[in-house]
């Protein structure tokens, strides 16, 4: 008790803390005051009970930005104090029609667009609520009970969404386990065969390879004696040879073995295409699946790890043995597709060299068009080989490319200097039902093509850099604002040194002579403007003081009127009460955050779009006069002019 | 709270305290108590307002509802039927014993205005509706043993608890005549006229089997002695006193007349002295008629129904005589609660700090049997009121939409409300074990 009391003064700490929060314009409350206000909340109940009093009167403000950041900050209590889920808990119908606005006499208060949020959040967190403390709290329970089954709101439905897809996943693990056990129980079946299937392969391919190793022997045998006779000192001979004679011991596809190594071929092919992978795929299943009887299951894993090891070397063997043939056919493949992706990249990017080795094969069958296609080539990427060229060609040439225009690089070089005519029909388009004369060889002149084909070019401006201004600071360092010829700040710019001192006096005293009258001039008008503003400050100064002035007088006058009204109604309803405290707190608001209040109130105001002004200005009584009496004027005189003998 | 309860046993064991005045002290601390029960749910199967909520007065562990749907049902609110399936669920659910709605063949047609219990048993209970039909219902087989069939909507039926030669049904509807159904016979047994509007509440009195009170929508409250033709009585929201008992002299010249059996024919002699004119002294209950000829028409026993005073501006909504007799609450559409002397017939002044109260249905105040706490629906909200000094005492609420109805169980010392939002709720003392729950409710501070 003692401490709630003492509280009382300390109260009001959270209460600004609370009330800063909520007097934002921004979509969520700011972390640092949200965290500040659970710090402060946590250590002390009474703190605590001020918090939940104030946040129940921010939800009955009449805007709906303040009740949205409010609903924030409670929800963040609620989910941690239990203290402010019991006080909270005790009025949750008013919270919730304040917050949801599910009495029709009730409705949100103004930004519709807050108005709208702070409904969907309220539900949301109200289900949240519910899910995590419905057991201990029956108003949670009859709150979302309420408006669930009674008024019939869409819940997002959170947990429930959650579980469904839970429910999902353990199905899918469920299945998935099935077709495991399924898989395993085939396995146990018929592993045998299995086994046998891979090992017949394997002992197919050890005899192939055998085959051939034997027929090898007989030939290299004769290859090492000849060797034997060559002399070889140096330790790097010996090494030649010994690599030489590796190579040597490779056994060569030739019309004899030919057909063993077809065989061996089909069969590297049936190891690595089928039973690498099924056997892959068997001890994935063996690990993967969970049974009772772990025995069984050990042991095949085990016998299929060595099955796997053995083909792998089986593999390398048959790589070795060369069945790398089959593999370099892949790898031509590849290369070839490699080779084509090279081209296209240089196309891409570095075209212009690529155009470059073109023209220079012309070069030397017509020199006119060469001439043309150097100066094609300009873009500077071109540079080093340009040099490597200009070795080689002649002086008149390199004069010539000297004063070459530069040109960008685009597709129009393609048919650059041709004269070639091109056909109208180029793609052969097939003009059936056409009534007209068809020329299906019709061409387009190369003069004509030409001149469509004109290159446009953009004018480049060269590009200057700025000079930075360069002029000591007083702080220390030099003006770094670059500006043309003036900075604003230290007049015109002028060569200085690496100090900042201008290099040539005479030029800045020039300068100043130029300017000096302009610098009158200037000076002159600013303080003219600075004066004229001081004057317009003071003068909204002096008004915003006697529009505070009248407020405080306004908010006396009403706050008299609130006291008379509350003695007067003596058999006072506690709504009355309330609503009497409701305006005080509200006028104290005002005069603690006035100048964010304004945001706030800003969100109420309506937009002023342009047509609602241009409504207003067709729309004023004003103009619909004048309009009626130049309607009527216009009238009168087209009547006039009709029947001008009857006026 | 334990401190406090302890030491009363202690004074019990020693016998410095009486057993029924430790009882009762158990029981004003319990009810003082009441809040939200959060161990217990009525999952209730209506699907419209609750209209009406009774517990059964033998075993007081009954309740019967009836609610806007056309639906009645029962409800065992000590134990739980599910109690089995939900034994680790945190609250129990207690489900309906069973349900008459309109599937049921001789179910009511609309809505179900009025249960009550028979008063010595839970065999039978009774059902009004506003189909204008009073039904009598066979608990145990939930078949119509007796039907009533009434002038216009039924608004309100009573049984008298205290009723040894009488086994009548007081029914109000939207008639002016205020019919008394016996169970027995299946027939009217009486027909009460001196409303002159429909009758929304019908109260019968705690201290005479004989005794019947009515509230009409012309804002009367008539007393009625079954026995005899016509009112005796008709409260007057002028005539006032100040406290709990009137002054000596008053009483003895008012209320004094309307008491013993003899006094009733003093009043008629009264009358017959008014009939001849000649009659000086202001007569309590009849406003003097001025015509001749009418007046002498008239039965002596009708004379009542010439006076027109009124407890309440607009209609009388609720009426609750205390557990003693002594005293009468009434409600009102103009959102008045009143007190009243029943001796003397005058309201006690008593302000009760009403805010608004639902004027277009019959309400169903309750209250603790010492008669310290009236439970009266206000809107949304049920308000414990001090019976003697009209300040609120707590405000429960949790009901989304108007209340309509509550009961207290004296034994349990819960209440029951009932409301617009088809929810029953339960308030019940705050439980000061109940950590058996899944998961302790606890602060969960981050870091």
């Amino acid at each position: 008790m003692g401490t709630e009391e003492g509280g009382h003064g300390k109260g009001t700490k959270v209460v600004s803390l609370i009330e800063r929060a909520t007097n934002s314009t921004a979509p969520e409350v700011d972390p640092r005051l949200l965290k500040a206000i659970k710090t402060v909340v946590r250590y002390s109940d009474s703190e605590l009970r001020v918090a939940t009093l104030t946040l129940m009167d921010l939800m009955k403000r009449d805007h709906s930005q303040v009740r949205y950041l409010a609903l924030l900050i409670i929800d963040e209590l609620f989910m941690r104090s239990k203290l402010f889920r019991t006080l909270v808990v005790e009025n949750l119908d008013q919270l919730l029609s304040l917050s949801v606005g599910f009495r029709r006499n009730v409705a949100l208060p103004a930004p519709p667009a807050v108005a709208s949020v702070l409904r969907s959040k309220a539900i949301e967190f109200l289900e949240k609520w519910n899910v995590s403390f419905g057991i201990h709290y029956r108003q949670l329970r009859l709150g979302y009970d309420y408006l669930k089954n009674t008024l019939r709101l869409q819940f997002p439905n959170i947990q429930a969404n959650v579980e469904r897809v839970q429910q999902e996943r353990r199905e899918r693990e469920r299945r998935s386990k099935e077709i495991l056990l399924s898989k395993y129980e085939s396995l146990k079946e018929n592993s045998s065969s299995i086994k046998g299937g891979i090992l017949s392969t394997m002992d197919e391919i050890d005899e192939c390879l055998d085959i051939l190793q034997a027929k090898q022997e007989c030939v290299s045998d004769d290859i090492l004696d000849s060797d034997e006779h060559g002399d070889f000192h140096s330790l790097e001979l010996q090494q030649l040879r010994l690599e030489a004679l590796k190579e040597g011991e490779k056994v060569y596809e030739n019309s004899d073995n030919t057909v063993v190594f077809d065989t061996l071929r089909e069969l590297y092919k049936l190891l690595v295409a089928k039973h690498l992978i099924s056997i892959q795929e068997w001890i994935s299943v063996l690990i993967r699946v969970e049974v009772a009887d772990n025995r069984f299951r050990d042991s095949i894993l085990k016998e299929f790890i060595d099955i796997r090891n053995r083909l792998k070397s089986v593999k390398s063997k048959c790589e070795e043995a060369g069945c790398l043939l089959v593999n370099s056919s892949k790898h031509d493949e590849e290369d070839f597709w490699e080779e084509g992706n090279v081209v296209s990249m240089e196309t891409s990017s570095s075209a212009p060299n690529n155009k470059n080795k073109h023209l220079d094969a012309h070069e030397n069958n017509n020199d006119n068009l060469g001439l043309h296609s150097k100066g094609s080539n300009g873009s500077e990427t071109d540079g080093l080989l340009h040099q490597g060229h200009k070795v080689e060609s002649d002086p008149k040439r390199s004069k010539l490319i000297a004063e070459a225009p530069v040109v960008r690089w685009g597709s129009y070089l393609d048919n650059w200097g041709s004269n070639r005519v091109f056909m109208a029909n180029q793609r052969g388009l097939e003009l059936d039902s056409h009534w007209g004369r068809v020329d299906a060889d019709a061409v387009i002149p190369a003069d004509k093509i030409a001149e469509l084909n004109v290159h446009a070019m953009p004018y480049e401006e060269k590009k200057i850099e700025i000079q930075p201004c360069l002029a000591p600071l007083r702080k220390g360092g030099l003006c770094q604002r670059r500006d043309m010829k003036l900075c604003p700040f230290h007049g015109p710019i002028i060569p200085r040194d690496d100090k900042g001192r201008p290099l040539s006096h005479s030029s800045l005293e020039d300068m100043n002579m130029d300017l000096g009258t302009d610098l009158v001039e200037q000076i002159a008008k600013q303080a003219v403007k600075n004066i004229r503003e001081r004057d317009q400050e003071g003068a909204k100064k002096r008004e915003i003081d006697k529009q505070s002035l009248k407020r405080a007088k306004l908010a006396k006058i009403r706050e008299h009127n609130e006291a008379v009204l509350r003695d007067a109604a003596m058999a006072s309803t506690s709504r009355s009460a309330t609503l009497g405290e409701d305006g005080e707190l509200t006028n104290e608001d005002k005069l603690s955050a006035k100048e964010k209040k304004q945001s706030l109130a800003s969100m109420l105001r309506k937009k002023v779009t342009s047509k609602d002004r241009i409504a207003e200005k067709l729309l004023s009584s004003r103009a619909r006069v004048t309009s009626d009496r130049q309607h009527v004027s216009s009238e009168d005189a087209k009547y006039r002019e009709a029947f001008p003998n009857q006026w | 709270m334990h401190t406090h309860v302890w030491k009363q046993i202690r004074d019990r064991e020693g016998g410095r305290v009486h057993a029924n005045h430790f009882a009762n002290s158990i029981k004003s601390y319990r009810t003082s108590q009441l809040q939200l029960a959060n161990h217990k749910d009525i999952v209730s199967p209506h699907k419209g307002a609750i209209n009406s909520l009774q517990i059964d007065s033998t075993e007081g562990r009954y309740l019967l509802s009836a609610a806007s749907d056309a639906s009645v049902a029962v409800y065992d609110v000590q134990r739980s039927a599910s109690a089995a399936s939900e034994a680790a669920a945190a609250f129990s659910k207690h489900r309906c014993l069973f349900v008459v709605d309109k599937q049921h063949r001789q179910a009511h047609k609309y809505a179900v205005s009025t249960a009550i219990w028979y008063p010595i048993d839970t065999g039978l209970f009774v059902t009004g509706s506003y189909d204008h039909h009073i039904n009598v219902w066979d608990t145990n087989t939930t078949q119509v043993v007796v039907n009533f069939k009434m002038p216009g909507k039924v608004h309100r039926t009573a049984m008298s608890n205290l009723s040894t030669s009488h086994m009548l049904i007081a029914a109000g509807t939207e008639d002016v005549q205020v019919r008394l159904c016996d169970i027995a016979s299946g027939a009217f047994a009486h027909t009460l006229s001196g409303h002159r509007d429909g009758v929304m509440t019908v109260e019968w009195s705690n201290s005479s089997e004989w005794v019947l009170v009515t509230g009409g929508c012309d804002g009367a409250i008539r007393f009625w002695d079954i026995r005899r033709a016509g009112c005796f009585q008709v409260l007057d929201q002028s005539q006032t006193q100040f406290g709990r008992r009137p002054p000596i002299l008053k009483r003895s010249t008012i209320t004094k007349p309307y008491h013993s059996q003899d006094s009733s024919t003093k009043m008629r002699g009264a009358q017959k002295k008014h009939a001849n004119g000649s009659g000086s002294r202001q007569h309590p209950i009849g406003r003097v008629p001025s015509k001749g000829p009418m007046k002498q028409r008239l039965h002596p026993g009708m004379l009542s129904t010439q006076d027109r005073a009124t407890a309440h501006y607009g209609a009388v909504t609720g009426l609750k005589a205390t557990e003693d007799g002594m005293y009468l609450l009434s409600a009102g559409s103009d959102s008045r609660l009143r007190l009243w002397d029943v001796q003397s017939g005058c309201d006690t002044l008593v302000n009760f700090e009403t805010v608004r109260l639902q004027i277009n249905k019959p309400l169903q105040l309750a209250t603790t049997q010492d008669s310290t706490l009236v439970f009266v629906p206000c809107m949304r909200s049920v308000k414990a009121f001090d019976m003697w000094s009209g300040n609120t005492y707590t405000i429960l609420r949790g009901h989304y939409e108007c209340v309509n109805c509550c009961w207290f169980n004296q034994q349990d010392q819960e209440l029951y409300t009932g409301g617009n939002d088809r929810q029953i709720l339960i308030w019940s003392p705050a439980r000061s074990i109940d950590g058996e729950g899944p998961a302790e409710d606890q602060d969960s501070w981050s870091s």
